[in-house]
């Protein structure tokens, strides 16, 4: 008989990798992906195709010159290149999505070490990165389906009873400015109900962080219901509660934590929109309780079935 | 209780292929060979010599030390050689070989105990031999004896077979029913426990109607068909999700008036009385995905598992061997390892099925806690073992209830990273254990 193979229990495995949990995430983005070529036409497929691109290059680079394993065979470079993707708007040039994805592998994510070990969400690190280093980001550009000039988000003229703004069907379509992955809110919550589907991720995350968002803007206009939907479309917030929220290496890793962490990012986008000079922040809140997610992960701590 | 929480589990796929084979008879083997440890406690002491003919039941060690159990002959023959064998794992233990005279003789002055009270009802599961037959491999008086300082009000028996493959359990209740029963009759007489509550998978309906048409007049037994997740056969979990209650950290299960105990050693002690056989052979199932036709197999205990292995048709060469379930059960390199108390099943897989798989970095997607029946954290576990300090290292992994992981397998089993992430719990237990046995040392002196 042949040499017997010996290993630790247990000897059978789900057959879950991360490759496929990141093919999933890369398929649940597919929807938006394609509504951002329709509503912003061919421009949004470049801006894809050069971010998840450079994104590989960049890790390939990195693990060659760092003579490391290579791992873009996980898929997760290619998933923050197509996150970073739609999180820009069609005025942005290639060459800036080129260093945006250089800065969200090789600073963000590889030089902190890799896969896993990163402390913020390499995509939506880039995006503040690019916000604050060229200002074609911010504002995002005009939809090509509308006839209207204005390239800007709703979220800028967005007020209780404001005027001029998309209305709820548009908003919910992605008829209107932004970037190019976050206006479609149908597109989605396909991908969203696909994640749910293949277990990729559970439902609190998002619907703590859109709640939070929701009812602060519910109370703070005195219950405009129309107000608080508005502020659930516009902006980034769905793609930013769906996919970067509920990004795994960067989220507490219990689900008492994440909910504290969806609170928090909730909480504070609501308070960057109506307080302060952005017209939107889910980037910024999702980035600043990344850094906290440490601390939540100690506070929200539990001891095990039967004690310690 | 009120707002029961869920204990997660998991679904593995079952895999009882074995779920309608009737135990088979397995061929005589040439030799037995019964390692002195197949109880978890301590060694039994032999009492026979080497050329000694003995008999099929005859005592060949007798109990020694704390929580023991003695070990009878399971065929009859000659005492070939009592030396010391390396079993699976490294561990070197002495062994009592005996060759098989093909006579299966039992002992001509067997005889049944007499059992009227606790007394001679205990003495007698002593003497039987009977351990844990679930794996667990503790001595069953050892168990049962806690009735004398506690009071019992429920006894759990476990015949949830969680684990894949394994029919063993499952075909003992189907085809022994009569065993069983007269051994929960047995407990409920002597021990004077109010509760009896036979736990069975729902995966397992024959079992279920077989015991429940047995008990279906006694108000004292119920039968209690269990969700088939794993590792729902694991006594933390048992006992949760049967009676709501949980075993804190320190505490005993008969402390909180509940003892479990396998449901084939219930069968095995119920035989021993009625007959005077002890536990001599048991059910093992042999199946993986490098067997044609997996079968239950009747076996002497001791038997070689290449034996068992002869008698299946294999359908390739096996890539890996193994004693126990898929979750739980560990890989040997030796086929003349002997099948012990407590094997339930030899499983072989295919070349394909049994190659390590290549860990990768963890993505902290807090799978492995999700699916954690106890809800421990295993995130922090793993890094608190990258503490250098080994002080500030022991109080983390105490603080985080490390000792309260009951080892089933779910956390490594779901890992998209496909970490061993249990061996690194285990290697956590085992610094955590060395570091507090150090600590107490120190103290004493």
């Amino acid at each position: 008989m042949s040499q017997l193979h010996v290993s630790a229990a247990p000897h059978i495995h789900s057959g879950n990798t991360t490759s496929k949990v990141m093919r999933d995430v890369i398929i649940a983005l597919l929807p938006a992906a394609i509504a951002s070529v329709v509503l912003f036409g061919m421009k949004s497929l470049i801006l894809i195709a050069a971010c998840m691109i450079s994104c590989v290059a960049c890790e390939w680079i990195f693990n060659k010159a760092a003579g490391k394993k290579c791992t873009c065979g996980d898929l997760s470079a290619a998933v923050t290149g197509l996150l970073l993707a739609l999180n820009l708007s069609t005025n942005v040039p290639v060459w800036q999505c080129v260093v945006g994805s250089a800065f969200a592998i090789i600073i963000v994510k590889c030089m902190f070490g890799g896969i896993g070990r990163n402390i913020v969400n390499p995509a939506i690190a880039a995006r503040v990165f690019m916000l604050v280093a060229f200002s074609e980001v911010a504002g995002g550009a005009a939809c090509v389906l509308t006839d209207a000039t204005t390239s800007a988000t709703p979220l800028e003229t967005l007020a209780p009873g404001a005027e001029g703004l998309p209305t709820l069907m548009e908003m919910f379509l992605g008829m209107h400015g932004g970037t190019i992955g976050e206006t479609c809110a149908a597109a989605l919550l396909i991908g969203f109900v696909y994640l749910l589907v293949r277990k990729v991720i559970r439902c609190h995350v998002p619907v703590v962080f859109v709640g939070t968002v929701f009812v602060c803007a519910l109370v703070y206009s005195g219950f405009d219901v129309v107000y608080a939907v508005q502020q659930v479309l516009a902006g980034g917030l769905l793609l930013g509660a769906i996919f970067m929220a509920t990004d795994y290496v960067t989220a507490p890793v219990n689900l008492r934590g994440r909910i504290v962490f969806a609170v928090g990012c909730g909480l504070i986008t609501f308070v960057i929109r109506e307080f302060c000079a952005y017209p939107e922040g889910v980037s910024f809140s999702i980035l600043f309780m990344n850094l906290l997610t440490p601390l939540i992960e100690e506070w929200t701590d539990k001891e095990p079935l039967g004690g310690i | 209780m009120l707002f029961k929480k869920n204990i997660s589990s998991l679904h593995v796929p079952h895999n009882k292929n074995t779920a309608s084979c009737a135990p088979v008879q397995i061929s005589a083997p040439k030799e037995v060979v019964l390692p002195m440890n197949m109880q978890s406690g301590h060694d039994a002491e032999p009492v026979v010599s080497v050329g000694d003919h003995v008999y099929v039941g005859q005592l060949v060690a007798r109990e020694e030390g704390r929580n023991s159990s003695p070990i009878h002959a399971s065929v009859s023959g000659i005492v070939k050689e009592i030396a010391p064998i390396k079993l699976a794992g490294g561990k070197t233990v002495m062994a009592i070989t005996i060759e098989n005279d093909g006579k299966m003789e039992a002992d001509p002055e067997m005889k049944a105990p007499t059992v009227t009270n606790l007394d001679e009802f205990l003495d007698a599961v002593r003497a039987s031999g009977v351990v844990g037959l679930g794996g667990a491999a503790f001595p069953v008086w050892a168990k049962l004896d806690a009735v004398r300082r506690n009071e019992i009000e429920t006894i759990l028996v476990n015949g949830a077979e969680c684990e894949p493959y394994i029919t063993s359990d499952h075909r003992m209740m189907v085809d022994y029913s009569d065993l069983v029963a007269k051994g929960v009759k047995l407990m409920q007489e002597h021990m004077n426990v109010p509760k009896i509550v036979i736990a069975i998978e729902n995966n397992k309906q024959d079992a279920i109607d077989k015991l429940g048409e047995i008990f279906k007049n006694d108000p004292g037994v119920e039968i209690y068909p269990l969700e088939t997740v794993y590792p729902q056969g694991a006594k933390q979990v048992l006992l949760y999700n049967v009676t709501g209650k949980v075993v804190k950290g320190g505490q005993r299960m008969a402390a909180l008036g509940v003892l479990i105990i396998n449901v084939s050693s219930v069968a095995k002690l119920a035989q021993y009385i009625e007959t005077g056989m002890p536990l001599v052979d048991r059910i093992v199932t042999v199946d993986g995905t490098a067997v044609k036709e997996p079968k239950n197999l009747l076996v002497p205990i001791g038997t070689p598992v290449s034996h068992l292995l002869s008698e299946v048709e294999m359908k390739s060469e096996p890539g890996k061997i193994l004693i126990g379930g898929p979750m739980l059960g560990h890989a040997i390199t030796e086929l003349d390892d002997p099948v012990i108390k407590a094997t339930n099943a030899i499983l072989a897989f295919e070349e394909k099925d049994s190659v390590e798989l290549e860990p990768t970095a963890c993505i902290r997607c807090g799978r492995c806690m999700a699916n954690c029946p106890v809800g421990l954290n295993i995130v922090a576990v793993g890094r608190a073992m990258n503490i250098q300090d080994e002080d500030a290292r022991a109080e983390r992994l105490t603080q985080l209830g490390l000792k309260q992981c009951i080892e089933c397998a779910c956390c490594s089993y779901v890992c998209p990273a496909q970490r061993p992430v249990l061996s690194k719990n285990l290697e956590a237990k085992r610094f955590l254990r060395a570091y507090n046995a150090a600590k107490k040392e120190e103290g004493g002196k």
